[in-house]
C-alpha cells in the first residue's frame, strides 16, 4: 500500500507540476479570480484523478481531454454558483495581454516571447480560439457573441487554428 | 470523405474544443482510425491549443498541490479506485485488505462469544445456587412448621393438661410448661422459658411421685445451649408435681435440690 501510495504521488506530481499553470490559466481567464481559480484547480485535479481510467489516448491529446474537462468543470461551477458567462471576450488586447500586464500578484510563465508573438494573432481569430477552447462557448452561442453565421463558424475557426499554428511554428 | 476535405471542413477543430455533437464525434474518431492524415492533423490542432493554453498559463499557489495531494490520498483510502494499469494491484491489495478484515471480524466474534459464555456461565451459576438456597430456606421452613405442627398438637390436643413451673431462687424469672396426656401418662415439656445454661449442664425433669423426686428424663438441649422445642419426656399415670434441676450432662440419680430451676411444689 506504501509503494503504491508513493507511486501514486510520483505520477501526481509529474501530471500536476506539467499541467496545472495551463490549466488554472484556462480556469482563471473564466472566474477571474485567483481563489477561487485555485479551488476550481483543486477540483479538477481530484477529478481528473478519478477519472483517469475514462481517458482514452486514441481518441485525444492528454492535455486535450483535461482541458476540456477543466473546463465542462469550471462552467458547470459558474453556472450553478449563479454566474453569469463572462460575456467580457474583447476584440482587443484584453484576453491575452491584460494577463501579463495586471499586477495581481500571480506568477506567470516564462512564455512572454510566445505571448507577444500571439500579440499577432489577428483579434477576432484569438477571440473565436478563447471562445471555443478556454470559455466554452457553444457553437450557437460562438455564432450569436461574433455574428458569424452558424454554418461558417467551423472554416472560421479552422482559418484561426491554422493562423495559431503557423506563428507557433515561428517561435 | 476524403481526407483532405475532412481536414478543411474545421470539424477537427471543433472536435478539439468539444464541441460536436455526439454523431459527429463518433464520425470523427472513426476518421482518426481510418486516415492518418485525419490522425496527424488532429494532433497538429492539439499542438497548437495547447501552446497557446501554456502561452496563458498562471502558475497556481504552492498549497494547492498539497491540498489535491492529501485530498486524493485521502480518497484513496476510502474507495478503490481503478485507475489504468493499476487496478490488478489495487485489487489484490483490495482483497488482503478484505481478509484481514474478515479475520479481524472473526476473532472479534470469537471473543465476543467467549465472553458470554463466561457471562452467563457466571449467571447459571449464581442461579443455580440461589436456586439450592432457596430450597434449603423451603426445606428448613417446612421442617420448622411441621415441628409446630407437632408443638400445636401437643398444646391444642384435648386430653392435655397444662402443668405451670414457676421459678424458683436460682432462677427467679424462669419458667417451663408441662403438658400431660391425661389419657397416655406421656408427659411433654416446653423448655423455651428456661434459663441460659453452662456447658457442661444439662437440664433434667423430675417427677414427685409419692414425695420422691423419679427422674423423668434430660432436657435437650443444642451443642451451643439452646433450648429445643417441646419434646416428650418419661410416661407418668400419677405424679404430685414436677420440678427441673440442673444437673451434670447425662443426669443425676437424685436431684441437686439446690440447683432447682422450676417447680409448682
Amino acid at each position: 500500500m506504501y509503494l503504491l501510495r508513493q507511486r501514486d504521488q510520483q505520477a501526481f506530481s509529474y501530471l500536476y507540476d506539467n499541467y496545472a499553470p495551463a490549466l488554472n490559466g484556462v480556469i482563471y481567464r473564466m472566474v477571474e479570480d485567483k481563489t477561487l481559480a485555485e479551488d476550481l484547480l483543486q477540483e479538477v485535479f481530484v477529478k481528473i484523478w478519478n477519472n483517469f481510467s475514462s481517458y482514452d489516448n486514441t481518441k485525444g491529446r492528454l492535455f486535450t481531454w483535461m482541458l476540456n474537462l477543466t473546463k465542462n468543470l469550471t462552467i458547470d461551477t459558474l453556472r450553478s454558483k449563479g454566474y453569469k458567462k463572462q460575456a467580457k471576450i474583447s476584440t482587443d488586447e484584453n484576453s491575452v495581454s491584460n494577463l501579463s500586464d495586471s499586477s495581481n500578484g500571480i506568477e506567470k510563465f516564462d512564455t512572454i516571447g510566445l505571448r507577444k508573438m500571439l500579440g499577432t494573432l489577428k483579434p477576432e481569430q484569438r477571440q473565436l480560439i478563447d471562445m471555443a477552447y478556454f470559455n466554452g462557448f457553444t457553437q450557437d452561442e460562438i455564432a450569436k457573441q461574433t455574428g458569424i453565421p452558424l454554418g461558417t463558424v467551423k472554416t472560421r475557426m479552422r482559418s484561426a487554428i491554422i493562423e495559431l499554428r503557423k506563428i507557433l511554428q515561428h517561435t | 470523405m476524403e481526407a483532405q476535405e475532412i481536414i478543411s471542413s474545421g470539424l477537427l477543430e471543433l472536435y478539439v474544443a468539444g464541441l460536436t455533437s455526439k454523431e459527429e464525434t463518433a464520425q470523427v474518431e472513426q476518421w482518426i482510425k481510418q486516415y492518418p492524415e485525419v490522425s496527424a492533423e488532429l494532433v497538429q490542432i492539439q499542438l497548437g491549443v495547447e501552446e497557446y493554453a501554456f502561452a496563458n498559463a498562471v502558475k497556481p499557489d504552492d498549497s494547492v498541490k498539497q491540498k489535491i495531494l492529501s485530498q486524493i490520498n485521502a480518497d484513496e483510502g476510502a474507495k478503490i479506485v481503478a485507475i489504468k494499469g493499476e487496478s490488478k494491484l489495487y485489487k489484490v491489495a483490495g482483497s488482503v485488505a478484505y481478509w484481514k478484515w474478515a479475520a479481524a471480524a472473526s476473532i472479534l466474534l470469537l471473543l465476543a462469544s467467549l465472553a458470554l459464555n463466561v457471562m452467563f456461565y457466571g449467571k447459571y451459576d449464581t442461579a443455580s445456587k440461589d436456586l439450592q438456597q432457596s430450597q434449603e430456606e423451603l426445606a428448613d421452613a417446612m421442617q420448622s412448621n411441621s415441628s409446630m405442627k407437632q408443638d400445636m398438637n401437643i398444646v391444642q390436643s384435648k386430653y392435655s393438661e397444662p402443668v405451670s413451673l414457676h421459678g424458683m431462687k436460682v432462677a427467679p424469672d424462669a419458667a417451663a410448661k408441662i403438658f400431660w396426656m391425661k389419657n397416655t401418662g406421656e408427659v411433654y415439656v416446653d423448655p423455651s422459658n428456661l434459663p441460659d445454661i453452662a456447658q457442661g449442664k444439662q437440664f433434667q425433669l423430675w417427677a414427685i411421685v409419692d414425695g420422691k423426686p423419679v427422674d423423668a428424663g434430660m432436657i435437650l438441649t443444642s451443642k451451643k445451649g439452646d433450648k429445643y422445642r417441646i419434646q416428650k419426656m418419661k410416661t407418668f399415670g400419677t405424679a404430685q408435681a414436677f420440678a427441673i434441676t440442673i444437673e451434670k450432662e447425662g443426669g443425676s440419680p437424685t436431684p441437686t435440690m439446690d440447683q432447682m430451676v422450676v417447680s409448682n411444689l
